[in-house]
């Protein structure tokens, strides 16, 4: 009698458990494929979080939707813009609230590699820990993260791609698919790429830019340079990974308007004005320039560095440095490029631009190709 | 008094047991490896460095200076002991100092230390690697350290600032270059292995603006730090790309790193 009971008690037990685990099976998920130059090197990516097919394409539809705000109508998209390198073009991006926000917006591209810190003050360390900031941020989307999670499970399709990525809804996977879609966004098809891989070659204005970007200018033995590669790998053209390596005061203001910027994140004073050295490539359509967009142009940007360079205690030593003719007086702080070499180098800047990463349809709104099947 | 002959027989043993424990006690603790720390503290003379607040003395002029950053690379570590010696793979340490801590350190594992004997290192990039596009160990392409694939890495890294009377001079030495490369060998004694399997070295600023003259008049070791001439940091603020004045600098990381 007693082992009819524990036997019969087994296998309720049995059955019971595995109706569990059949239906919160998580279903198959598939990596995605990618290739990536070699020069970019090692790339990051969160354990907990693997770039799969699935979360990938969940997180582009979480992107372009403008469920992501309290009211319907401000979607990752409104403020980077895919044909303007993930950008918005405006000095300072608005959003639900339409005061002008702190920051520009920032250009989403080849996220895996560079500094591991988000951010124009680099105050959060993952691509996750991002993703959730403007959907809870009162002035850039306000959205409720529980009545958004309700409202995703209201709807058939994402309850669908929820689980199939990931299982169930939840803050932390609306995160790790919004992650993952913009790791996809790889931009490595440009003309300096191009240049790299030997199928062309650059032009001698390109080429003559080129150098002087690479440069760190050495009057002592006749080496011209735009010094952008202080601040600028050669490869990414982003900040460096390393530490907060990818971080600089580059002289935009003095130490009576010095903002906070990484010092919001480490509380520490040598660490205020210093702002992420952004990647530069598409850097001609990510215009205005600067963590407040302050410069509309180019011609701006290296006018700002010709010059323009404010003194403030945290600023680099490489700028004040950094001088295409002997230095005479010590109080002027200017690279001394001339008009020629200015040119020469936005002439080269102008070879980071990727037309087919602006026009690549992967990565354009799930909606718009819906429609256009619907056609 | 008489021993038994049963006393006598666990007096025996025993003793033979105790040595048998010994010795295999001891064996076992010659040959258990384990993990090797390499640790660097950075100094200016006898001053520990410390970054951004403290100062200290032109060593060849007029004025203080501060520091605000201070990386080099150490690389191809290779160990000596009696019988054999091991390379280290992918060999390329960053060591920096703008962490928490007052010193950098990395860990070799798996190393029976005990029989260490010698133990050798670069400053600085060997010219192979610093000729290739390279991802090994710490080097990184696309790292601050890296000037541009045809120029190499900077094997060094020492930026500040020079205070003289009312101005400030900005410092930059970023010294590269394969000449530069310098190999260094330093003999461990055994009370050095003890240190729970740490080796402690001293890395000292100073050394490198010692003038080249008197490092190069012979190999002997400089017996008083009075008889060094040091360059006046106004006078050479910053290094980058003259030979002259990289070999000037980099003549002195023949000397810049001590065991403490």
């Amino acid at each position: 009698m007693k082992i009819a009971t524990i036997v019969v008690a087994i296998a309720v037990l049995f059955i019971a458990s595995t109706i569990y685990t059949q239906q919160n099976k998580k279903l198959d998920t598939h990596l995605v494929e990618f290739t990536a130059p070699f020069v970019f090197g090692r790339f990051n990516l969160p354990e907990n979080n693997p770039l799969t097919q699935e979360s990938v394409l969940l997180g582009r539809r979480l992107f372009y939707d403008p469920i992501l705000s309290s009211n319907n109508q401000v979607s990752c998209a409104t403020c980077h813009k895919q044909a303007l390198a993930f950008t918005d073009g405006l000095k300072t991006s608005v959003g639900i609230s339409g005061n002008p926000l702190a920051f520009n917006s920032m250009s989403l591209v080849n996220l895996m590699w560079g500094p591991r810190h988000f951010f124009w003050d680099g105050r959060v360390s993952s691509l996750e820990e991002q993703a959730i900031h403007p959907i809870a941020h009162v002035d850039e989307m306000a959205r409720n993260i529980e009545e958004l999670i309700v409202d995703l499970n209201n709807d058939e399709t994402y309850k669908k791609l929820f689980k199939q990525a990931f299982g169930n809804i939840s803050e932390q996977n609306i995160a790790k698919a919004l992650a993952n879609f913009q790791r996809t966004l790889i931009s490595a098809n440009s003309r300096y790429d191009q240049y790299l891989r030997g199928e062309i070659s650059l032009t001698a204005k390109e080429e003559q830019g080129r150098k002087l970007f690479m440069a760190h200018p050495d009057t002592k033995v006749v080496l011209r340079g735009g010094n952008c590669i202080d601040c600028h790998s050669q490869f990414l053209t982003s900040g460096f990974g390393t530490a907060f390596d990818g971080f600089s005061n580059n002289g935009l203001d003095d130490d009576q308007t010095l903002q906070p910027g990484l010092f919001t994140l480490t509380n520490n004073e040598m660490h205020r004005g210093l702002f992420k050295a952004p990647t530069l490539r598409n850097i001609a359509v990510t215009s205005p320039y600067m963590h407040d967009g302050r410069f509309a142009t180019l011609q701006e940007v290296l006018a700002h560095y010709n010059g323009g360079i404010k003194r403030s205690k945290t600023l680099s030593p490489l700028i004040i440095e950094a001088d295409n003719i002997a230095k005479t007086q010590s109080d002027h702080i200017s690279l001394n490029l001339n008009d020629n070499e200015i040119t020469a180098i936005i002439a080269f800047l102008h070879t980071l631009t990727d037309e087919k990463f602006l026009a690549n349809r992967a990565f354009s709104s799930p909606f718009m190709a819906e429609n256009n099947d619907d056609d | 008094m008489m021993m038994t002959k049963s006393t006598k027989v666990t007096l025996v043993f025993g003793t033979l047991l105790l040595t048998a424990g010994l010795a295999i006690s001891s064996f076992w603790l010659r040959a258990l490896p384990q993990d090797l720390t390499i640790r660097f503290h950075p100094y200016v003379g006898d001053k520990p460095l410390v970054l951004n607040s403290q100062s200290y003395k032109n060593p060849g002029g007029d004025g203080e200076f501060s520091i605000r950053d201070f990386q080099l690379f150490i690389s191809n570590i290779a160990l000596e002991f009696s019988k054999k010696t091991i390379n280290e793979a992918e060999s390329y340490h960053l060591v920096r100092f703008d962490g928490d801590s007052t010193f950098d350190q990395f860990v070799i594992p798996n190393i029976k230390i005990q029989n260490l004997r010698k133990l050798s290192f670069g400053i600085g990039i060997d010219p192979k690697a610093n000729g290739a596009i390279l991802f090994s160990g710490d080097l990184d392409p696309n790292s601050r350290m890296a000037w541009n694939w045809q120029v190499g890495y900077k094997f060094l890294l020492l930026e500040g600032t020079l205070t003289l009377r009312e101005s400030q001079l900005p410092l930059v030495y970023h010294i590269g270059f394969d000449e530069s490369y310098t190999k260094l060998n330093f003999d461990i004694a055994p009370e050095i292995n003890a240190k729970n399997g740490v080796i402690n070295f001293k890395i000292d600023l100073r050394r490198l603006f010692q003038k080249s003259s008197k490092v190069a008049k012979s190999s002997i070791r400089l017996k008083s730090n009075e008889d060094i001439e040091y360059i006046d940091m106004s006078e050479m603020s910053h290094v980058k790309f003259s030979p002259v004045d990289v070999k000037a600098i980099a003549i002195g990381f023949h000397d810049f790193i001590s065991i403490l």
